[in-house]
This record gives C-alpha cells, structure tokens and sequence, in this order.
C-alpha cells in the first residue's frame, strides 16, 4: 500500500475537544460503480493518519466480505477524520461513502441529506458515466457543493480532456475547478481534502436550538439493538439524556453516542453539525425509522426535518430452500437480514413444484443477487431460485385490481381487463458510435425514446420509457455485449402502463409447475414458450422415464419438446474387488441428487427455474 | 464377524445376511502383466516378456502362506469355486500355475468351477496342453475341464493397438487352439466403445464372437478410468447414446444367438454361467489372496495393499501382508446386496433391503417397468437393467 514519493504519515490529531461549526465539513464521495470510490476513501483514511498503517486494508470501508470479493459497496458507512488544512488549522470532516449501483441509488439519496459537499468521482478512462449523471442530480437537488474530480490518471488509456469536456457539461465546472487524481498511487488526494475544506460549506444550524438529529441510515446489533447513524443538525445530545422519534413517538434514553473513526468512538456529546451514532437500546428497528428525526424529549423541537420516501421494492422472486424442512430457518435469516435492509421485503409463498418459500422483493437484480448471497454464507442455506418478476397489477372485469407479485397469482384470463406493469425512466450514456445499436436494442424491449442530447462530440445521453420487466430479464447484460461495456444506465421509476401481457405456463408430463410460469407480451408469448421449452429440454438431464415439456397459454400448447428417457447408466465391471468402489459411487451420485428438485416424478436441476434467464431475448435461437 | 473388537450394530437384521455363511470362494490376485494396458487401473506390475522366474516362484510361496493363514480362521472346508486372476495368471507358466492349484485341490468339491485368465500372447501350445488336461477334480476322483477366460478385447488389431496391448496374438487362433487342446468352458472377454470403433466395426466384432461361439462372453463397455493413459488421451468421456447403441446392440445380438444375458455385462450358454462372479453378485462371502485382493466375509472387508513385494515380504516372515479394513455396517451390506443383485435381474427379498429403500421411488420405478415389485421381493428388469445405477440410486433411501 506504500506509493514512492507519498509524504510521511501525519500523527493523528485528537477529535476529542470540541470542534466549532465552521470547521466542520460534511461530505460524500459520489461516482458510478467501479471509478475508485473506495480507493479514494481508503486513500484518504491513510494519508489522514485516521487508520494506522498497521489496520489499513483495501476497502476499508466495506465491511462485509461480500462488498469486498464483489469490489462494490452495498451499504453507506460514516467516518470522521481529523485533516490538518494547509492554513494549519485542524478540520473535522465526515466523510460518507456511498454505494455506486442503481439498485443502492436511495442509500446515496439518503446519505447526501447529511452532508454539504460532495466529490463527484469520475474515472478518466471511462468518462462520465449514467450513475454519475444521476448522483449528480442527487447532490444538486439536495443542494450540496459538488467537487469534481478526474480519477485513475495514472492508468495508460486515461482521457483527461475528453472526461473534463464531460464533467464540464454535467456540472458546469471550469478547468481549474476540476481536480485529478489518482486514488491508486495517491497524486492528488491532498488537493482533494484541500477543496473539500476550502469549497464545502460548513454546517448550517442553531446549537442552542432545541436538538434536532436526521436518521440517514441504521444499523441492527443483536446485543445493543438499533444503532441509528445520524447528523445533527440543530442543538446538541448528549450521553443519559432522553431523546424522542418524532415520527414514531419512540421515547428512549441514550446509552451511548459517538463518531465513526472508523470504529465506533464514544464520546459524552455530539454538537450541531456533527455525524457519528446514537444507540438507545430499542431492539425494533420500525421504532427508529431511517429518514425519523431524534430530538430532545425534554425541549423537543416543533418541526421533524424532512424525510425520504420509503423504498419500495421492484423486482420480486421466489426464495425456497432446497431442504424443504429449512423454511423456518430461511424465515429467521431473511428477519434478521431486514433489520439491516429496508428495502427488503418477504411472504410466505407456497408452490406445488417447490413446497414452502418466500416470495422476496428487492431493488433490483443486484440487490437480490446480494441477498441470497448472504442467506447462503452467512446462514448456510441452500436456496433455490425463481425467475426473477416485477409486480403486476391486474384490473379486472368487476373493476377490482389485484397486485401481481408471483406470475402463478395472475387471475384467469377472462376476468381481466388490462395488465399493467412498472415503466422506468432510462437513461443510456453511450459512445456516438453505439446510437443505433442502443436504439435497435430498446425497439427489441418495447422501449418509447423521449430523446437523447450530446455531453460531448463523443458521447451522447439516450433517455427512454422502457418496462422494467425487460431490465429484470437482461437488458442490462446486453446493453454491456452490445456496446462492448461501453454503455452504462441509470433509471427510475416512472408510472404503471398497459400492456398486452399473457400468463406462459409450463406444464411437465402434463402438469403445470407454477414455479416455472411468467408474464410475457403476447406477440412474443409462441417464441418464447418455443425457446424456452427447448433449454428447459437441455437442462433437465435424461429421466428414467420419458417426459413431456410444453409451454401452454391458458389451456393452448404452444410448444413441446421431449426429455428423453436414459438408455444407459451401469458400471460395466463390478466384481469381488471393486463393490465398495462401485457402492461409493452410488451413494455420491445419490448425494448429488439432492440438488435436484424432485416434481412429481421428475428430477430438475435448480439451474431450469431459472432457464428464462438464458434465452436470446429477442427470440431469435429456437 | 470376523475381527470383532468393536462392533458396530446389533446382529440381527436379516439385512445383515449379505457376506454372510461358510466362506466357498477363493479368488488368487497375479499382480504381473507382461505390459501394462492403456485402460487399465487394476492393481498389476509390468515385469517384461522375460519375467523373473524366482518373483514368480515368491508369488506362489506367497499365496500358500496366506491361504495356509486364512484358511482357519474362516473354517474353510470346502470351496465351490477358485478363481486365478490379475494382472495376467497364465503368465505363471503351467508349473506354477499346477502348483497353485494344488494348494486348492484338497479343498474343491466335485463341481467345483477352477477359471484362469489367459492373454492371447501367453496361450502356447504348452499351455493349451495343460489347459485342456489339467485334472481339476475333487477328491472322489471326478474330473471337471479348466474354465478359460480370454483376454481378447476386439478382434480388429486396431483396436487392441488403441487400447494400448502390445499384442499381436491373434485372439481367435488362440481361442481355436485352446479349445482343440480339450478346454470346453472357454469365456472370451471383449470391449467395445474403443475409440475409433465404428458401428460395423462392432458389427465385425460381433460376428467373429459368434463365430467362435464361446460357453460365455463377457462384454464390457470401455471404462476410461481416470488417470489411465487412454483417458488422458481421449479426453475421458464418450456420448451417451453412442455408447448406449453399442451396449444394446450387444445385448441384442449375443440374445438372439442364444446366450442368456445373465449380468450386465456377462452372456452365457445354457449352463455356462460365471458361478465364481455370481457368488460375488449374490453377495457371498470370499476370499481373495494375493496383493491387492479383496476378501468379504460377513461385516468385514478387507484389502490387501497392492505392493507385491511388501505383501510377500510380511508373508515370509510370518505376518499377514499389509491390508486395509472396512467395517460394513448394515446399511452398507443391504445397499451393496441390492446394487449386486440389480445387475442379474435377482430378486431380492424385501426384507434384507427395507431399511435402505426408498418405497416411494420404487413405485414409479415400477410403473415404468424397470422394477418388479412380486411376492414380497424387489427386482431390477431386463428393461431396467441398462440404467441399473441410475435405479439403485433412487432406490436407497437418503
């Protein structure tokens, strides 16, 4: 970790004494997946003194295993750093660092509500990029001082006119103003705290107004309960004194209050303009709601700060253990995990083919890909995997409308009226050249264009209304084949719309596996029942018996293959020496079965549930 | 219970029958191949075409010692069947070969079935002398013939060029010289799926089989063992309906020529069944002798390690060669009596396997014909019999 040339390390300043208003600095590190957020945060932890050389480790701010492996940051963290400015005096930044992925836009919505300034992080060999789009219009619409700056100049295919032509279009921002930098071997990083100390305005507020602290984000411990990351913004808490949640009228003694540094750090108080943490001892975490504001129970301020929106999720899918006695298990882990994760969501969901599950909601694919993850390390299940849906809503004749979450849910087709689904607002950032392979691939989803503009003669911003259902399938994965990773998106939620959808089913040896039913546009429903039955055909390996697969639309084949049955499975040889041998193997092969579902009669590797995923989406190979 | 010390599990289920009764096997491991084959991943020691007649002669004095040290303990009185295999038994030569088997004679009943395994190369004329006239007879004076099983593989010499034998001993001269000689339970051993083996060429193999019309045959799909010279060469894997054509094929043409399709991989004329492998697949306790053999008397397994020179040296000095032992409980021995007995078709008493089957999966099984559910007996069918493994692995029970 130990760049030539980098100047020696700074002792760490005490944080201990009071620091006044005016030299308090709150900020983010904001920039789209992979451009070197958490190096830069780690880079400035170091050249600081805030992590001693001896506990500095890359992403350090990344506590889970998952965000390290993954190289991704899932969940915003807070760390306050004592940064001796080049006037010689002594500043308290709290820096936010903040997840890149669109899934995780909300966490970064939130976590920009507790600072005044924001390093807008763009890596020069990519250029800007849609997530930095969108997280810059997150730090303006909350008002915060955006500090742009070049990253990753040291790398050989690093583009700084081209990327400061960009960030000059997105921000406005002139030559000087944009730094450069390189998080890696730490050029530059100096001149980055310089700016934050000297550009970023310092907290606003009223110390000797009654105490007002905005929850951005919260923690669960099982031994001490909610601990509620928050910014306060008028007033001041301190230790033993009993505080209220405006929102839920929760009442609490705080047990202990501190900063981040990055370990948590208790301290008796924490003053106007401050961020750190607050633990009261409330186990449930509804009663210290993320986007509540604490205030003093005794002088309670009249007005709660504003909130977020609650996030709602968007992508749904069936989480069912493999072992079908682990759904009590599966019910705990998914408890627990939520206690860290509002945005997940979970019902009991039951199918025929899968037994006893939960139907979960997530942000997006990401989310849900991070999700099970952990259910799988963290709690040792084995999960299975449905085909991952939006939500639905089906209006009916008699003029109800019911919520479709689970394709097998869809009410028969002669009591609906119309089926709506969830539209995003997209919007593509694209190298010029890739215009009309980005404009042939959304027709292909039924995609609307609402317009595109130039950020540079270079690359252009590409705006359209699309189904998220076409996102969760694999628009995304295209975008990137298409565009040889050159294309990034950004969305957001946009409004529910009609479209002509049908229920697919797939029955095997004639009967219907609910867990295999989705929601397809009509005019595609034959091609895809035909794709989708022919690599369920391939997944499914050989049966003892042969079994049918077809693809009907209420009771209507529209495509059938044949599973063939097996021809040939013995050892040739077994005799006196080899029985053992020959048992083992049978009884490993049995094991292995295990990983199968067993439907009926039929054996499905857990791979099939998911065969949708595979299919050339526009119908193309079957 | 050989071995007690520290059992396992109370003896009373009549699952526990498997291995079970007076041990009237024996079978004599000859770890020595002139070369060793490209397929193969036996337990054998490649000792040239000149072999050192005093590590023969050590091998001989080896099984001695240890029959000589088995024989008590498992009360063995009486033998129904012996059986020399390897490695390459007939390259003992016949003197060693009759001295073997003396050590037998006392022991074998009237009708007592004695094989040898024989490769081509080592099938003389002094051999086939001995073959044919060799009295095998138990000790009321009656004589049986030898049973002969020839290594032949595949009649085309391509083919046995790409299993890696180094052969040119032409397998059918050899059979017609064995037989002449006077040896009438003559079994013949071949392989297909060979690569490079065609449809007609198994056709061809086929035909020279039925030509010669063997007492039995004993057709083996090439088993590309990992860590064989041929699986690395070929890649270790084959398409499965090519190899499933091949295996039907055989099992259609050999049934039509009258043979009875008695074991997966095993075809008899009337009255010429293997009984020394049927003991096997009727889970009957024997005993192996020699490196790398494994014996199986009730609950305990027992292998000898493969080094010929470690298994001799501990024999000569008085001590039981060095082995590995496995304790079969009774889950093991009822899952080993139903896999055993599904590659004959044999039915198996429901109740020696009911603690290990899964009564659910058997019900479909059956409904596709690939088990019979009768009279309180379990049984694998013909129809089944292909995908034996595939059904004994949904019959055991997690």
């Amino acid at each position: 970790m130990s760049a030539a040339g980098r100047p020696p390390r700074p002792q760490p300043v005490s944080l201990a004494v009071v620091t006044s208003l005016d030299h308090i600095r709150n900020f983010s590190i904001i920039a789209h997946i992979d451009h070197g957020k958490s190096t830069l945060a780690d880079r400035v932890l170091e050249v600081t003194g805030t992590v001693a050389a001896r506990d500095m480790k890359e992403q350090l701010l990344d506590k889970m295993d998952l965000e390290r492996e993954r190289g991704i940051t899932i969940k915003s963290q807070a760390v306050r750093i004592a940064y001796t400015a080049r006037d010689g005096q002594v500043y308290q930044l709290n820096l936010i660092d903040t997840p890149g992925h669109v899934d995780f836009t909300y966490e970064v919505s939130r976590s920009l509500a507790a600072c005044e300034g924001a390093v807008l992080l763009v890596d020069c060999t990519q250029g800007v990029e849609a997530q930095t789009v969108a997280n810059a219009y997150l730090a303006l619409d909350n008002d915060l001082e955006i500090i742009p700056v070049l990253n990753k100049i040291d790398l050989p295919a690093s583009n700084v006119p081209e990327a400061e032509l960009e960030l000059h279009e997105l921000t406005g921002a002139t030559h000087d103003e944009i730094l450069v930098v390189s998080a890696k071997t730490g050029e530059g990083v100096d001149d980055v705290l310089e700016a934050v100390v000297a550009r970023t305005p310092p907290p606003e507020g009223d110390p000797a107004a009654p105490a007002r602290a905005l929850i951005f984000d919260s923690e669960y411990d099982q031994y001490r309960g909610v601990i509620a990351y928050v910014r306060v913004v008028d007033g001041s808490f301190s230790r033993r004194e009993v505080v209220k949640m405006m929102g839920t009228d929760q009442e609490a003694e705080i047990e202990e209050l501190g900063y981040f540094g990055p370990e948590m750090k208790p301290t008796e108080r924490l003053e106007t303009g401050e961020v750190g943490y607050i633990i009261t001892g409330v186990k449930d975490v509804a009663q210290v709601r993320v986007g509540d504001t604490i205030t003093d129970k005794r002088r309670p301020a009249t007005e709660g700060l504003p909130g977020y929106k609650v996030v709602q999720p968007m992508v749904f899918t069936g989480l069912f253990p493999t072992e079908g006695d682990k759904f009590e298990e599966l019910r705990d882990a998914l408890e627990k995990l939520k206690l860290n994760d509002a945005a997940l969501m979970y019902d009991p969901e039951s199918s025929n083919a899968l037994g006893f599950g939960f139907r979960c909601g997530f942000l997006g694919l990401l989310h849900m890909d991070i999700v099970r993850e952990r259910l799988e390390r963290e709690y040792g299940l084995e999960l299975l995997t449905t085909m991952p849906n939006v939500e639905y809503h089906a209006y009916l004749t008699d003029g109800s409308m019911t919520v479709v979450r689970n394709p097998a849910q869809m009410p028969d087709a002669t009591h609906i009226d119309r089926v709506e689904e969830p539209f995003v607002a997209a919007s593509i950032l694209v190298p010029t050249e890739f215009v009309g392979t980005i404009m042939e691939l959304c027709q292909g989803r039924r995609a609307d264009f609402v317009d595109m503009k130039y950020l540079s003669p270079q690359r252009v911003e590409m705006h359209y209304r699309l189904p998220l259902g076409e996102i969760v399938l694999d628009f995304f994965d295209q975008l990137k084949t298409r565009t040889r990773g050159y294309a990034s998106l950004d969305y957001e939620f946009h409004g529910y719309r009609a479209s002509d959808l049908v229920k697919l089913d797939i029955l095997l040896a004639g009967d219907p596996v609910d867990a295999l039913s989705l929601i397809v546009p009509r005019e595609r429903a034959h091609l895809r029942g035909k794709a989708l039955v022919t690599k369920l055909r391939q997944k499914i390996p050989r049966q003892m018996f042969e079994v049918a697969v077809q693809a009907a639309i209420g009771s209507r084949v529209v495509a059938r293959e044949t599973v063939k049955a097996m021809r040939k499975d013995v050892i040739a040889k077994c005799y006196g020496g080899d029985i053992s041998r020959k048992r083992k193997l049978l009884e490993k092969q049995k094991k292995g079965k295990k990983r199968m579902k067993q439907i009926g009669t039929i054996e499905v590797p857990q791979e099939a549930f998911l065969a949708v995923l595979e299919l050339d989406p526009d119908d193309k190979d079957h | 219970m050989a071995g007690g010390g520290r059992r396992r599990e109370a003896p009373q289920a009549p699952g526990c029958a498997a291995f079970s009764g007076p041990v009237r096997h024996v079978y004599v491991h000859v770890p020595f191949c002139r070369a060793k084959c490209d397929y193969c991943d036996f337990a054998s020691a490649a000792v040239g075409d000149a072999p050192d007649g005093a590590l023969l002669d050590g091998f001989v004095a080896g099984v001695a010692a240890e029959w000589e040290r088995e024989r008590a303990p498992h009360g063995v009185r009486r033998l129904s069947t012996l059986y020399l295999g390897g490695g390459t038994p007939s390259l003992l030569g016949p003197d060693r070969l009759e001295r073997l088997l003396d050590l037998f004679r006392p022991f074998l009943t009237p009708a007592a079935e004695i094989t040898v395994e024989a490769n081509p190369e080592d099938v003389d004329a002094a051999f086939a002398a001995w073959a044919g006239a060799a009295p095998v007879g138990g000790g009321d004076g009656t004589t049986r013939g030898l049973r002969v099983s020839l290594g032949a593989q595949s009649f085309a010499p391509g083919l046995r060029e790409a299993l890696g034998r180094r052969t040119l001993a032409d397998p059918a001269a050899t059979f017609q010289r064995l037989r002449a000689a006077g040896v009438a339970n003559l079994s013949l051993d071949l392989i297909h799926g060979i690569p490079g083996q065609t449809a007609a060429g198994l056709e061809a193999d086929i035909a020279a089989v039925l030509d010669l019309r063997p007492a039995h045959i004993s057709w083996y799909e090439l088993s590309l063992a990992a860590g064989t010279p041929l699986a690395a060469r070929t890649g270790g894997s084959r398409d499965e309906d090519a190899g499933a054509d091949f295996y039907r094929r055989v099992v259609q043409a050999l049934c039509r020529a009258g043979y009875d399709w008695y074991e997966v991989s095993n075809f008899a004329l009337p009255g010429r069944k293997a009984r020394h492998n049927l003991a096997y697949w009727r889970a009957r306790p024997y005993v192996g002798l020699g490196p790398g053999a494994v014996s199986t008397v009730g609950a305990r397994r027992w292998t000898n390690l493969a080094d010929p020179a470690a298994w001799a040296s501990a024999l000569a000095a008085g001590a039981l060669p060095p082995r590995e032992v496995e304790d079969l409980g009774a889950t093991t021995r009822a899952r080993e009596r139903l896999l055993l007995a599904a590659r004959c078709g044999d039915p198996v008493p429901l109740a020696e396997v009911a603690t290990i089957l899964d009564f659910d999966a058997a019900g479909p099984l059956a409904a596709a014909g690939l088990v019979s559910l009768h009279g309180g007996t379990i049984r694998v069918t013909r129809k089944g019999r292909y995908v034996a493994g595939a059904v004994c692995v949904r019959l055991f029970r997690d």
